[in-house]
């Protein structure tokens, strides 16, 4: 991946609907923390931007043992705020490109090489398979038209890259940045967000089938 | 126009350099401790810097000074302050009569405390610098400040200023500069790498 963009990680919740007590990035996912599996998938990425809020110390601790040369960007009010204020935070000093990772998000590691090529802008989605999600509408090219909580074709789970300068903040969601710059290019992906525990309990079916 | 501020002491040197003056002289057990707890704020800063100059003042001034003149640098951001002299801005509380020399290395400017020194020895410390202080004169001038250090003396600076990145590169931040700062970065990669981004 070229060196104009960085990918941003956000990893600022209290994971409040999971009920685990835990950030979402330092949960046990059959023997590693979910932020490791995806900073293995993330080795070749030099500009990496974490975004820490709850705990973190704890997460900034987990990754350290992995990787030192991560940049850890403070979202001080990770309680009265959304994933889009952690991208803006996380995006603002960084490279022209933003590649936007929820910290919850497991991409199927060929899908996310994938999309570590690609030039440009996009947003990505996937099936719907969690409990309480955001629904993407998309027209016969795949582009992405519209974000709903009611429905839509498929489930908006990220990631997403635009330019840096396009990310304002605001203390919604990430999907509520990208709307004012839709119709987008879209791009279908094999993925599972955790919100839930019943996510939780999917989500480590769906890394047995998909990265063991 | 941006201004970049670095702490000194464990944030462009590899080691602290009070406990380095302190094993020289074999009083670093309780330098070393003196040193620790103030880098986490459990003792002010400058209760802790008055007291350090107390234990180590009747000392040599010339082998301090010496001394310090060869403490390693972390060598990639040494690079980066040389590429970007007048854009960089040296904050540190020690005295100027031990870094003198040290602080010939670096041609970007410097401020530091001061002492009155007499028979090679400090007699009186004069003044004491408050990096808050800088942070506000340099955001006067209109410059865009960028403040980089570790230490709980840092810590005001680091909440003046307009970017503030905490770096754990000799030790753990302390905790009070982790309450206010934007970025935290464990390696001179990615402390050169934001810094780079943010000219």
């Amino acid at each position: 991946m070229s060196s104009i963009k960085s990918v941003v990680i956000s990893c600022a919740g209290i994971g409040s609907r999971l009920g685990l007590a835990t950030t979402k990035a330092l949960i046990n996912i059959h023997g590693k923390t979910l932020i490791r599996w995806q900073l293995e998938l993330l080795k070749d990425i030099e500009d990496i931007r974490i975004v820490v809020g709850f705990q973190a110390n704890e997460v900034i601790k987990e990754v350290l043992q992995y990787r030192d040369d991560v940049v850890f960007v403070y979202n001080h009010n990770y309680f009265e705020t959304k994933t889009g204020a952690s991208f803006y935070l996380g995006a603002k000093d960084g490279n022209e490109y933003a590649f936007e990772y929820d910290g919850d998000l497991l991409i199927h590691p060929e899908d996310l090489k994938m999309l570590l090529t690609l030039e440009g802008e996009w947003i990505a989605y996937a099936d719907k398979i969690s409990d309480d999600a955001v629904y993407v509408k998309t027209n016969e090219n795949g582009e992405v038209l519209a974000f709903s909580r009611e429905q839509g074709d498929y489930e908006w789970t990220g990631p997403c890259c635009i330019k840096k300068e396009k990310i304002k903040y605001n203390s919604g969601n990430v999907y509520n940045q990208l709307e004012p710059y839709l119709p987008m290019k879209g791009i279908k992906i094999r993925a599972c967000d955790i919100d839930t525990y019943d996510d939780y309990l999917r989500a480590l079916e769906w890394v047995k089938y998909n990265y063991l | 126009m941006v201004k970049f501020i670095f702490d000194l002491d464990g944030t462009i040197t590899k080691f602290e350099t009070l406990p380095i003056i302190a094993k020289y002289f074999s009083i670093h057990e309780e330098i070393e401790k003196l040193t620790e707890k103030t880098v986490q704020g459990n003792i002010p800063f400058i209760e802790s810097f008055i007291y350090r100059v107390m234990l180590l003042g009747k000392y040599p001034i010339d082998e301090i000074a010496q001394l310090l003149a060869q403490v390693a640098l972390h060598e990639k951001l040494y690079a980066f302050i040389q590429d970007h002299a007048k854009d960089c801005v040296i904050a540190t509380g020690n005295l100027f009569c031990w870094i003198e020399k040290l602080l010939t290395k670096f041609p970007c400017e410097a401020y530091f405390s001061e002492a009155e020194i007499e028979n090679n020895q400090v007699k009186k410390i004069h003044s004491i610098l408050r990096k808050e202080n800088l942070v506000e004169k340099y955001k006067r001038e209109g410059y865009h400040v960028v403040f980089i250090g570790d230490g709980n003396n840092d810590m005001e600076a680091m909440r003046k200023a307009d970017v503030s990145i905490a770096t754990g590169l000799v030790h753990y931040p302390a905790s009070s500069v982790l309450s206010v700062a934007d970025y935290a970065v464990f390696s001179e990669e990615a402390l050169c790498r934001l810094l780079n981004q943010l000219l």
